[in-house]
């Protein structure tokens, strides 16, 4: 049909529509008669250019979303300030510090500065005592018998391990441990880096990772010198490990959302201590595959490294402003393990951005829902974002004897943090909680995290406001222990997981 | 509950393609007015989605300011475009009466 019959067409269809001016006196058409042959075939035609361009519309957004989700690569990290940048002595972090009465008795000013700085009676090392040590309330939800045996259960099966304590950077537990006797003779040979890297992370995904990604071992962010807070003894790279790593591949186990939203009632540590049980079941099994290929492997939770780095570099997440990995999809709601291999034949993971730290500098949501106080605000000096603490006391000597100086970051006061852990009676999690980027695997939130890199600045703030407007992210509120108690309700399939009949790519 | 929900949006989908292309057979809209609901209703359905997934997912408040916020400011566009812009298109005579010169 021409152009020319298209727009004849049109004139006389609207000459006399139903209701118009010239419908009456013998001039009216029938619906029937308007669209006839040729009216048939435009309506067909336009429908088809209309809901073509539609669909090719919606693909192109599905594959815009589809790609900012995968991130771009990034060569700026890590930003180091070398002048006052140096390895991080694990004997200055808060919880091998808080686990150990020979670092107490060692360096007491820790405990008193702190004490006279925030005017209070507190013993880093009582501390982890009286936490468990407060009894329940059974009329205070996310307080009850109940969930403290959540709790411990949660924590039960590295205590039948004897690796509880590597929640607080204890190395050399028995589910990583250091004994390299296993390891076989004949060496596996991958015909490619990448066959070797797809082999490892497919075995990670058969142990229960929620995200895999592999680094090179990069010292700076090892612990220098490790410590062994049960036998109180220094351990050297050199001389006391095993073997000289040249990988380290990081596995992130997933936390619950509903439970993580108790936060911070003693629910939400069920699913905290649970994802440090799966996590080092993960560590030890990715170990023992890498030892049964013929290759050295230590696996390793919160100890040798810090864990947050190592993720950046293994590209699975951005640094976030509660000080955690940011992963897309997840947030931090997620638990993070290391392995440590000499195993060097693999294609190598880079550091990825979301816009995610960016979006941090902005929002602050972590920071006010945070009991303790202990995260820095955006209205904070830099934002809370520079290569060293701006926090409250942070320019009394010695006070920021707990964080990582020289690495650009947000830094918050980890002391401040386990204070309120021990106050409450358990871990907290509400800056997990309350994070944008926490959410369930749903098509609108992996469509709002895919826009995310896109929208300028200037929106982020507002973006973060709408965040609790649309009911995300409340914390400290007894209904959610209420709630995730229901989360089970007339289950017979656990739909957070895959490879059941029905519950495919629900996770 | 997610697969029928997909399902019905798709209807909504064609019904208001079929919708549009009926409506661009009748008569002759300025390209604003094209956008201005074909925008409304890619609000609506957009809202639809979101409601969906968020009941799906045990946050009734994340749907309801979805429907408010997202749909019904979609329905608005609509009503507002189809009162101003095609309203008028649709009761204009298009076609001179010889007799009356109207």
């Amino acid at each position: 049909m021409s152009q020319n019959n298209d727009s004849n067409n049109h004139g006389d269809e609207r000459a006399t529509q139903p209701g118009s001016p010239q419908s009456g006196g013998g001039k009216s058409v029938s619906n029937d008669e308007i669209l006839d042959d040729s009216g048939r075939r435009t309506f067909l035609q336009r429908a088809a250019l209309g809901g073509g361009g539609a669909l090719l519309a919606g693909g192109a957004a599905y594959g815009f979303v589809n790609s900012e989700i995968k991130g771009k690569p990034v060569s700026d990290y890590p930003m180091i300030d070398e002048a006052i940048f140096k390895p991080k002595d694990q004997r200055a972090t808060v919880l091998a510090f808080a686990h150990s009465q020979n670092l107490g008795d060692r360096y007491p000013e820790r405990t008193t500065q702190y004490s006279r700085l925030h005017n209070k009676d507190f013993d880093f090392q009582e501390g982890f005592a009286d936490m468990y040590a407060i009894p329940w309330d059974n009329n205070k939800p996310g307080y009850t018998q109940k969930d403290r045996a959540l709790q411990q259960a949660g924590w039960e099966p590295l205590k039948v391990a004897g690796s509880r304590m590597v929640a607080n950077l204890q190395p050399n537990t028995p589910l990583h441990s250091w004994d390299q006797s296993d390891v076989e003779k004949e060496q596996y040979q991958f015909d490619g880096e990448k066959q070797a890297s797809d082999s490892i992370k497919s075995a990670a995904r058969v142990f229960g990772a929620v995200k895999c990604g592999i680094a090179k071992r990069d010292r700076r962010f090892d612990y220098d010198p490790l410590y062994d807070p049960e036998n109180d003894r220094n351990l050297s790279w050199e001389d006391d490990f095993p073997f000289e790593p040249k990988t380290v591949i990081v596995m992130l186990s997933p936390m619950d959302y509903d439970c993580i939203a108790t936060a911070p009632a003693w629910t939400a540590d069920g699913t905290a201590a649970d994802g440090y049980t799966k996590s080092s079941v993960l560590a030890n099994q990715m170990a023992k595959f890498l030892r049964g290929m013929g290759y050295h492997a230590v696996g390793a939770g919160n100890d040798l490294g810090s864990s947050v780095p190592y993720g950046i570099l293994a590209g699975l997440g951005e640094g976030g402003r509660n000080g955690a990995l940011l992963a897309p999809g997840i947030g931090p709601r997620h638990r993070i393990c290391k392995v440590y291999t000499d195993f060097e034949f693999v294609e190598y993971d880079r550091p990825y951005t979301w816009g995610m730290t960016e979006f941090c500098l902005s929002c602050g949501k972590c920071a006010e829902a945070c009991p303790a106080e202990a995260i820095p605000l955006p209205a904070s000096k830099d934002g809370g974002y520079g290569f060293e603490p701006t926090y409250e006391f942070s320019d009394e000597p010695g006070y920021t004897w707990n964080n990582h100086l020289g690495i650009r970051k947000f830094y918050s006061d980890s002391k401040k943090c386990y204070n309120f852990w021990v106050e409450n009676g358990s871990a907290c999690g509400a800056c997990i909680a309350s994070c944008t980027f926490n959410e369930p695997d749903v098509w609108h939130h992996i469509f709002v995290m895919g826009i995310t890199p896109k929208s300028p600045a200037v929106l982020h703030g507002w973006m973060a406001q709408l965040h609790p407007a649309f009911g995300y992210g409340h914390t400290g509120d007894p209904k959610k222990a209420e709630k995730f108690w229901k989360t089970g309700e007339g289950m017979r399939t656990n739909s957070d997981m895959k490879n059941n009949i029905g519950t495919s790519n629900k996770s | 509950m997610e697969h029928i929900q997909w399902f019905l949006i798709g209807v909504i989908f064609t019904v208001s393609v079929f919708a549009l292309t009926y409506l661009s057979l009748l008569v002759k809209l300025k390209w604003y007015a094209w956008a201005g609901l074909i925008t409304g209703i890619v609000a609506v359905l957009f809202g639809f989605a979101w409601a969906g997934a968020s009941f799906q997912e045990g946050i009734a408040q994340s749907g309801a300011l979805a429907l408010m916020l997202f749909s019904g400011s979609g329905v608005i566009l609509m009503v507002l475009t189809w009162r101003y812009l095609v309203a008028p298109e649709m009761n204009q005579p298009a076609v001179q009466d010889p007799e009356s010169g109207k």
